[in-house]
């Protein structure tokens, strides 16, 4: 443990990096539409562009908030800015930092977690990385050679495969948690009408404020298991 | 979409686009790769663990990669090779980023995958899909550091509060990202539970006799899931 300052030789770098790299890929982003631009002189007006993005925020901009609050004891600082980079943060990032913590007995939240879960998505980039770049230049030809039969259960049933899986991982852990965690969203979205944004918020607020009702009650009385 | 659209999607200067793309995805992970490696030592955790850590990673990515793969396939044929590439090397998921290009298609007044989808149609999805993501990069780029704030404020520094409040928050999440597959049941519902069950028989069983198995425990947990599904689909 010799003169290691967690301000100063983790989280400034982490933060400098993380800052410059995500800024660069928001800017870099476009480069695609600006390629059309010049190129073909195809640009959408500006209502239009005004006009999907409003669509397209109105799906999906509870979660650009909900989701790295939701992840970051997870994940970590450094985790949190290469998972947001690199995407496929609840099918892929998440269960490999989460799988990382687990195998190597790291409690979250610590200076070690941070390590640990940053090498873990570390490792889950160089594999998705690999398989992306196949697809991309091979992957028309390769997926001749898969059955039928298991490139759909890859295509259908992967996901819901390891999303129930990671659930459980956590579900051991804290099994009233669980049910709450399972009841709140399956609830809503059999009686009410509430919009995707509405169920994470729910799910995720309500299932943790439970759990500090849980915890208080349980301090209060430790025979309480959570 | 029509020849005319899929060569333009595919044309060399967007490949060109995404390959630096996905240099900055690389270089960004080889840095904090090593800035990781190097705190390690000076924390003093173990050199093994870090391997470990970095072995787990890379494993328990197959199987979701392999699913990556199987659905990017399928994406280029529709947005184009270059542009499936770099949105899932960056920032994206598939449904996200088909979302984005449905809804910035539809935005321009086509229907995506119509024949009628046209280079106006084509650059509404492309910006639809670059100003998606942006939402996630600019908030997490630049407020990402107030989240460890945030954080000790929640957790008020206890750490068995912390590892709940954690736990919490996963299993709300992981729970609304299940609850579609439940409520529509059948193949997918079982996919879920099966793969929930073999986790905690994992977890709680074989790796006591097997500890070797332990950073295969979620991607076997997967494969039975899926296998579980397959079977319940074929019979039903």
């Amino acid at each position: 443990m010799s003169n290691f300052n967690m301000e100063k030789d983790w989280k400034s770098p982490v933060i400098k990096i993380g800052m410059i790299t995500l800024l660069m890929a928001s800017v870099l982003s476009f480069l695609p539409v600006l390629y059309l631009y010049f190129v073909h002189g195809i640009i959408p007006s500006v209502s239009l562009m005004l006009k999907s993005w409003g669509m397209i925020a109105l799906l999906f901009g509870a979660f650009y908030i909900v989701e790295p609050v939701s992840y970051y004891a997870v994940l970590g600082l450094a985790g949190t800015y290469m998972s947001f980079l690199s995407g496929n943060i609840s099918n892929l990032r998440l269960p490999c930092a989460a799988m990382a913590l687990d195998v190597t007995n790291t409690e979250p939240g610590t200076k070690e977690a941070e390590v640990v879960s940053t090498l873990g998505i570390a490792g889950s980039i160089i594999t998705n990385l690999i398989g992306i770049t196949l697809a991309a230049f091979i992957g028309t030809a390769l997926i001749r050679i898969f059955p039928p039969i298991i490139a759909n259960a890859f295509r259908a049933y992967t996901v819901p495969a390891i999303f129930g899986a990671v659930f459980g991982q956590f579900a051991i852990k804290y099994p009233k948690l669980a049910v709450v965690g399972f009841i709140i969203p399956v609830g809503l979205r059999l009686f009410t009408p509430l919009p995707a944004w509405a169920l994470i918020v729910a799910s995720v607020f309500g299932t943790i404020t439970i759990a500090k009702l849980l915890f208080n009650s349980s301090a209060k009385n430790p025979k309480i298991a959570v | 979409m029509s020849e005319e659209v899929l060569r333009v999607a595919n044309s060399f200067g967007v490949w060109v686009i995404a390959a630096i793309l996905i240099c900055l995805v690389t270089v960004q992970s080889i840095m904090y790769y090593k800035l990781a490696r190097t705190t390690a030592t000076k924390i003093g955790l173990p050199k093994e663990t870090c391997n470990i850590a970095f072995r787990t990673g890379m494993v328990t990515a197959i199987g979701p990669v392999i699913a990556i793969f199987v659905i990017m396939v399928g994406m280029m044929s529709v947005i184009g090779g270059p542009m499936s590439w770099m949105r899932l090397a960056i920032i994206g998921a598939a449904p996200t980023e088909l979302t984005a290009a449905k809804v910035g298609s539809e935005a321009a007044g086509f229907q995506f995958g119509s024949p009628d989808y046209n280079l106006m149609a084509l650059a509404t999805s492309w910006w639809t899909m670059a100003i998606n993501g942006v939402g996630w990069l600019l908030l997490v780029g630049l407020f990402s550091h107030k989240l460890d704030s945030l954080r000790d404020i929640i957790g008020g520094g206890n750490v068995k509060w912390l590892a709940m409040l954690s736990g919490a928050a996963m299993l709300g999440v992981f729970g609304y990202l299940n609850s579609g597959d439940v409520v529509s049941g059948g193949a997918r519902l079982v996919a879920v539970v099966v793969g929930g069950l073999s986790m905690i028989v994992m977890i709680r069983f074989v790796i006591k006799k097997l500890p070797v198995l332990k950073e295969y425990s979620l991607g076997i947990a997967m494969l039975v899931g899926m296998f579980a599904a397959v079977f319940v689909s074929m019979i039903g």
